[in-house]
């Protein structure tokens, strides 16, 4: 069984890019005056969510390593390394992107880790960088297991899932409108990714893609750009704050003020953390269901068009 | 990559970004220009919650919001707004306008910018829903 396998740590080899390609978009967006928008604070907030979701890496990377080691020494199956294997792991990583970033939208207790990416108002190549600091906390790398059960190396894995990364960056732009069809038709792209980042109720939680759009196509979750409803980037109640340890913190804060209130069963504090975002045990918020019904009662002509339910649809 | 190459490169790059951006005018603030950019502004954040009653302070960077559930401020976020209900708020009158400590761990703490005029009308509505 190969132990000592290593590839490069491809996200801190693509920094130098990231930063020339942001300068890029930006001189392309003040000299057209178009294709996007940029403003400082919420650039630099973006930014140092970036350094710090490097950071958190640094730290706390060790964790899931040490996880996915413990799983490898445990499998009997060893896929080995060559391209195919390395291919064949890099689209089994982005089918357990999909899931995971769609737990990441329905669970609280991910979406706590995740939020932060969504709490920009602005949809540029900065906001790809506002990544979570709080990651590790989530578990999420449970997904990851079954890869590693599988027989493909953890050093595989993880340099998989960062080009997976790399890959998303650049989708985060305006600058680009729509790609060829048969692009458009299997890949992620900033059309694609555009409506994912939308707080417009048919815009709500679909698109779940990391590289390949055809997980959505198959999970039912894609919803497309359309020309009539502009994007409205940000999230249903959008933050008051630039301070990146709050735009960090605060759903977890806000799990921990909603959970630990007095007066309820252990079930609701439980559903406080796992139920899907807007939840509450006595019906007072809206989950992303409730908010796409509140927008039909008041546009019922628009029922059953992309990323809304048709009439009798029930609300979960 | 070592530490030594990464951490100078981030800590430049990202100040950099911040200085050509703000050097590019791209630090102005969100500007309610009229009631109907108030009250939009507003039913982005609320938008069942329909505006009674608009006030937009003189710089025409925040506004107070009456709804049927209470009194509610728009101010900017950056290029952006935002809107929050002003129930349990404190508030603090300053030089320059006032400030608002909510007790809300994602908008704790806005400052508007009003003459003191304003800032005595505005602080004897806020009590009043506070």
């Amino acid at each position: 069984m190969t132990d000592a396998l290593t590839y490069p740590d491809v996200v801190t080899w693509a920094v130098p890019f990231f930063i020339a390609a942001i300068l890029a978009e930006l001189l392309w967006i003040v000299i057209r005056g178009r294709g996007g928008r940029y403003e400082t604070r919420d650039a630099l907030t973006s930014l140092l969510m970036g350094a710090g979701n490097v950071a958190e890496g640094i730290v706390l990377g060790f964790v899931a390593y040490g996880f996915f080691m413990v799983l490898w020494q445990i499998t009997p199956l060893d896929l080995g390394h060559s391209i195919w294997v390395i291919l064949l792991c890099f689209v089994l990583d982005d089918l357990r992107y999909y899931w995971v970033h769609r737990f990441g939208h329905r669970i609280r207790w991910v979406w706590a880790s995740h939020v932060n990416h969504h709490s920009s108002q602005h949809y540029n190549l900065t906001t790809a960088l506002r990544q979570t600091w709080t990651g590790t906390f989530t578990f999420m790398m449970i997904v990851r297991a079954a890869l590693i059960l599988l027989g493909f190396h953890p050093a595989m894995v993880l340099f998989v899932g960062g080009l997976n990364l790399i890959y998303q960056f650049w989708i985060h732009t305006e600058a680009i409108g729509r790609l060829p069809r048969w692009v458009e038709a299997v890949m992620n792209t900033p059309s694609h990714h555009r409506v994912h980042h939308g707080r417009n109720p048919r815009y709500l939680d679909c698109n779940y893609a990391g590289v390949f759009i055809i997980w959505d196509k198959m999970f039912g979750t894609f919803v497309p750009e359309l020309d009539r409803e502009k994007v409205d980037y940000g999230l249903v109640h959008n933050l008051g704050t630039f301070n990146p340890l709050r735009v960090a913190l605060h759903e977890w804060i806000g799990i921990w003020r909603d959970a630990t209130q007095p007066g309820l069963t252990w079930r609701e504090r439980l559903n406080y953390c796992l139920m899907p975002p807007g939840w509450s045990h006595d019906n007072s918020r809206g989950t992303s269901q409730t908010i796409k019904a509140r927008y039909l009662a008041t546009h019922p002509e628009e029922a059953g068009t992309p990323g809304l339910p048709s009439p009798g649809t029930p609300i979960r | 990559m070592p530490l030594i190459i990464l951490l100078p490169m981030v800590i430049l790059g990202i100040a950099g970004v911040a200085v050509l951006l703000h050097v590019l005018g791209l630090s102005r603030r969100a500007i309610l220009a009229d009631d109907a950019a108030a009250r939009a502004a507003w039913l982005r954040e609320f938008p069942e919650d329909t505006p009674k009653r608009i006030r937009r302070c003189h710089t025409h960077n925040a506004a107070l919001i009456e709804t049927a559930r209470g009194l509610g401020v728009v101010w900017p976020m950056g290029a952006d707004t935002t809107a929050r209900y002003l129930k349990g708020a404190r508030v603090r009158q300053g030089k320059s306008g006032l400030t608002l400590d909510l007790p809300d761990y994602t908008a704790p703490r806005i400052h508007l910018r009003l003459s003191p005029d304003e800032a005595k009308t505005w602080h004897r509505l806020l009590e009043s829903c506070a």
